[in-house]
């Protein structure tokens, strides 16, 4: 099989996976081939809209595993390809300096043994680092069963490791991946954190991980408090959300039409409250088996929950406060706390620092004033009529590229 | 009657064509600064034309740093390479706010000028964040990288200098089709020449690898995920023309 045709399958048997992040590494640069940058760059963006910025793609799609929902199971009658090390670095190099990508995402289906397969990504990112002194972004899976030792000697060549937890709950993983147990991906993902923490130069844009959504019947709750649980107890940088796409006809998986994109979207927007704006998966949901809103963000469902809280007061709202309001993200809570201080707020004022107001209008008084009289004494199941009307749906998105700077709206979080 | 500053149409000559009227204490709102390229004379106009002085602009920069901070200093040269009409005008004003209220500039969110210089520097940098991305280099049969890009704003500068740091260990052009500008790096510098005519072949090898990069971005594409236009949200039409992949 020649080079173009195994770029075609690695790369598209790769493209389930969510992770593109290519920023926040800290490594040192020493002389050779290229950098990182540390916002992070997209160099494309496909059809699906999703962007690319690093040459994502399998070691080989070869596997002796049998998960339910992938599309490269040993079961699976597909075309089937292994690339070598000397062939992924050779492309990297190449890609990378004509600008196609910002370094090369290396994952693997599992072939031969766990530590077969580690030792071949081992020895792709050594070459690349000391044959051709390539000093890009590497992002490389950590695989279940792969010996502790193999991996730890992979970290300190990557920029970030990643293994995937794949589904929110052991009954799920137990129904669909047989070969694999909650230990064979926590043990990995555990260990990494521990040496990250104790070793400089070590996986130093962190770790993330990524779960299927939609495939079994956890519930949003469910799934943002295992997110939760992996920020704090491994302090993970992400965890990607792929919502599931239905490539095998399988009756333990729950049948999907399309893959549920709003869904989503919801979660990762969720995410964010957690992670960034300090909220918590309890407050977020009110029963512990129940799903987010998709009619509106997670901001505005927790808000209407709470209208005792609501009107804050700009003119006088701790940061805490603040960037609890619907529409006040990150950004405009600290351009409100830094101008207040030069002469109180008007509506037009928040306007003209950029603040959206679509939501925030319904939840904020300026200098004791509602935006328009009738907004005081609304319910809230009028104020969710008001919001969802006009616009009906948003189109769901991928939000691929949470970490870049250029997107500064998205990084904060803003919703 | 406007006083008219002519200066050479780079940002140092622009800053020592500020510096003047700033120290001369010239009214700000009788005066005009023109890149001399653009200026059409008319006889009644008081024209006076000024140099660049490396010493001058130096000098001024320091007190704008000195002022406010090295954000503010960069937001003025990214506003500069605007493509905006009179953005000589918007800035000049900018600048004499930087002396009276210093760091404080950042937060006159209600004020025009400051708002308007912000949005052209905003723009500036969010188009430099684009080609970081988007330049696509083909390798020539002359032994070097060389990248042509047809950029709103007057961005071959930065950009320049971010490859010179990413691709240090090779040779190459890059070609501000527009304008008919070329930055060229030779492993230690990089020189920036005007530039009419180039013709260049790329080598057997490269079309390889245009090839085999058009066949991945086709074979990443999820179809049960299609979003046209997502995708042209994030990388919209008019960096298509010399877009690899999309051509």
């Amino acid at each position: 099989m020649d080079i173009l045709e195994k770029l075609e399958v690695l790369g598209a048997a790769a493209k389930y996976d969510v992770s593109c992040a290519s920023s926040g590494s800290k490594r040192e640069k020493h002389f050779g081939i290229g950098s990182t940058f540390s916002a992070g760059i997209c160099h494309s963006w496909t059809d699906d809209g999703r962007c690319i910025s690093l040459l994502k793609v399998l070691f080989t799609n070869e596997c002796i595993f049998d998960c339910a929902y992938c599309i490269n199971r040993k079961s699976n009658d597909i075309k089937r390809a292994t690339f070598t090390p000397q062939e992924i670095a050779d492309l990297t190099i190449n890609f990378y300096k004509r600008n196609y990508i910002e370094g090369l995402f290396l994952s693997s289906a599992i072939k031969n043994s766990p530590d077969w397969t580690m030792e071949m990504l081992f020895r792709t990112v050594w070459l690349l680092r000391y044959k051709y002194q390539f000093n890009g972004y590497i992002h490389v899976k950590a695989i279940p069963y792969a010996s502790l030792d193999l991996i730890r000697k992979t970290g300190f060549l990557a920029d970030r490791m990643s293994v995937n937890i794949e589904l929110p709950s052991e009954k799920s993983l137990k129904l669909l991946c047989p070969n694999k147990t909650k230990e064979s991906i926590l043990k990995p993902m555990e260990f990494i954190t521990k040496v990250a923490e104790e070793e400089k130069n070590f996986v130093a844009a962190g770790q993330s991980t990524q779960m299927i959504i939609g495939a079994t019947d956890d519930s949003d709750y469910k799934i943002i408090n295992l997110s939760q649980h992996l920020y704090k107890k491994f302090k993970l940088k992400r965890v990607y959300y792929s919502a599931y796409t239905p490539v095998n006809n399988d009756p333990r998986i729950l049948k999907v039409e399309s893959p549920p994109l709003l869904r989503e979207h919801r979660l990762y927007q969720a995410d964010w409250l957690i992670r960034v704006y300090n909220f918590s998966a309890d407050e977020l949901f009110k029963s512990k088996d129940e799903n987010l809103d998709l009619e509106v963000d997670p901001k505005v469902m927790w808000a209407l929950r709470n209208l005792d809280r609501f009107p804050v007061e700009v003119n006088r709202a701790s940061y805490e406060q603040l960037i609890r309001v619907p529409g006040i993200g990150i950004k405009s809570a600290r351009r409100i706390i830094k101008n207040r201080v030069f002469h109180s707020l008007e509506f037009d004022d928040l306007k003209k620092m950029g603040v959206v107001l679509k939501r925030a209008k319904y939840f904020i008084t300026c200098n004791g004033k509602t935006f328009e009289r009738f907004l005081i004494d609304l319910e809230p199941e009028k104020i969710k009529q008001k919001l969802t009307d006009k616009n009906s749906l948003q189109r769901p998105q991928q939000l691929s590229f949470f970490d870049r700077e250029v997107f500064t709206s998205v990084i904060t979080g803003e919703i | 009657m406007y006083k008219i500053f002519l200066y050479d149409g780079t940002f140092e000559g622009f800053m020592c064509a500020a510096f003047h009227i700033i120290s001369e204490g010239i009214d700000k709102d009788s005066t005009i600064i023109v890149s001399k390229n653009e200026y059409q004379p008319m006889f009644i106009d008081n024209v006076r034309e000024v140099q660049s002085d490396l010493k001058t602009f130096l000098e001024i920069r320091k007190e704008m740093i000195k002022k406010a901070d090295n954000s503010v200093f960069k937001r003025i040269y990214y506003a500069f390479l605007s493509d905006t009409k009179d953005k000589e005008g918007y800035i000049l004003r900018y600048l004499f706010y930087v002396l009276v209220h210093g760091k404080k500039i950042k937060y006159l969110y209600s004020d025009d000028i400051v708002n308007t210089v912000e949005k052209m520097a905003k723009n500036v940098s969010r188009e430099i964040g684009k080609y970081m991305g988007l330049i696509r280099f083909c390798e020539t049969d002359k032994g070097f990288l060389y990248a042509k890009f047809e950029p709103k704003n007057d961005i071959i500068k930065p950009i320049a200098y971010f490859f010179k740091n990413r691709l240090n260990e090779f040779y190459w052009v890059i070609h501000d089709v527009k304008r008919n500008k070329v930055a060229i790096y030779d492993r230690k510098k990089v020189q920036f020449l005007t530039c009419d005519n180039l013709k260049l072949k790329v080598t057997h090898q490269d079309e390889m690898f245009q090839m085999l990069w058009k066949n991945y971005f086709k074979a990443m594409a999820i179809e049960e995920r299609k979003n046209l236009k997502l995708q042209q949200q994030n990388m919209p039409k008019r960096y298509w023309k010399y877009l690899l992949e999309k051509n």
